[in-house]
């Protein structure tokens, strides 16, 4: 019962799903101004001991911001990659604030939600055991 | 975590005659975790839809999507985006979620594929066990952090009923531990076993209606 994951790209169902967030994607984006505030509230930043790659913006920036940059180049790699930051590097416990108001639980939800366009998700290995995703 | 199980192929297929087109909506939350009603079992249930209906030679219109979370409106974007599309919403979330898509969308019937079953722990992979009935009066404090309301066949809160059997199991069915046998083991390991001498009067059984937190910190955003 081991799950097989797809090995191609569907190209039209990424583009379309990234052309209709696009603009928000390149907003949310930009208000970033990596003022680190965001890893005060998050909780797995601190029980990591202040590891930069729990904190939200880097996590966003990580996962989002590649899809962003790389619409049009996106490979199964790319996503495997974005995989383990947005679901292994946060739980969506919604908690994470931002001074300037960036959505940071949005983000990391659509992040999610492209991946899962390409069948991209933690599956069962074949030991039956889960993948850490939280 | 909520545990839930897939209703029979069968009785869905029953709930939602004439409603086509049909998104199947998984979520990413306790369903995903207890392997009902994540992502993989939304696929399943698509794949079995159109094998079922294949084989009796009618035609399904499916759609299918995942949400991090049909419990919180924040995770809504992409269903918002899409839902238009659909006659109706056939949902792999818990009741909370099910209730919570359909009043968000009160035109487009929602229909639960899965059964919500307790709220549990996991034991291995695929197993999960019912550990709390969500009473709203923990007495875990008192009984060694085992839970009488879930795990006594009664639900008695003052220790055994006296129809406990000698090898410790319970009156009403054998093949389960008597409550009161193991809490008083557990206190007995704490060295707590006065607990078992304070009394428990009766209680409000707070879970009989629906029920409404807001946490303390929050109160005051709340006050109008």
């Amino acid at each position: 019962m081991a799950q097989t994951p797809k090995n191609t790209i569907d190209r039209q169902k990424l583009n379309d799903l990234l052309d209709y967030y696009a603009a928000k994607m390149k907003r949310q984006l930009r208000h970033c101004m990596h003022c680190t505030l965001c890893a005060e509230s998050c909780f797995l930043f601190k029980m990591h001991r202040g590891d930069p790659r729990y904190m939200p913006s880097y996590k966003v920036i990580n996962s989002l911001g590649r899809l962003y940059r790389r619409r049009k180049r996106l490979e199964l790699k790319d996503l495997e990659e974005i995989k383990e930051i947005v679901w292994r590097n946060c739980v969506l416990c919604t908690r994470c604030w931002c001074p300037v108001g960036v959505n940071i639980p949005e983000m990391i939800a659509l992040a999610r939600a492209v991946c899962r366009s390409q069948g991209v998700y933690p599956r069962l290995n074949e030991n039956f055991q889960q993948e850490s995703w939280l | 975590m909520i545990v839930a199980h897939r209703k029979p192929l069968e009785e869905i297929t029953d709930m939602i005659e004439g409603l086509q087109p049909l998104l199947v909506l998984g979520c990413g939350g306790c369903t995903s975790i207890c392997l009902a009603g994540g992502q993989k079992e939304v696929e399943e249930l698509y794949r079995d839809l159109q094998d079922h209906f294949g084989q009796v030679g009618r035609e399904i219109r499916l759609g299918q999507l995942t949400i991090e979370r049909q419990c919180n409106a924040q995770f809504f974007g992409e269903l918002d985006r899409r839902v238009g599309d659909y006659r109706a919403v056939l949902s792999m979330a818990c009741g909370a979620g099910v209730q919570f898509v359909a009043e968000r969308y009160p035109n487009i019937p929602a229909l639960p594929a899965l059964n919500t079953d307790f709220v549990g722990v996991d034991r291995d992979t695929g197993w999960f066990e019912e550990n709390c009935r969500t009473c709203g009066d923990c007495v875990l404090g008192d009984t060694g952090g085992i839970c009488p309301v879930t795990r006594c066949a009664k639900s008695l809160f003052n220790g055994p009923c006296g129809g406990t059997r000698a090898d410790g199991t319970c009156e009403v069915d054998p093949s389960i531990p008597c409550a009161w046998f193991e809490i008083h083991r557990r206190l007995k390991d704490q060295q707590r076993l006065e607990l078992m001498r304070k009394v428990r009067h009766s209680r409000e059984w707070k879970n009989q209606i629906r029920r409404s937190l807001i946490q303390e910190p929050f109160r005051a955003r709340y006050q109008k």
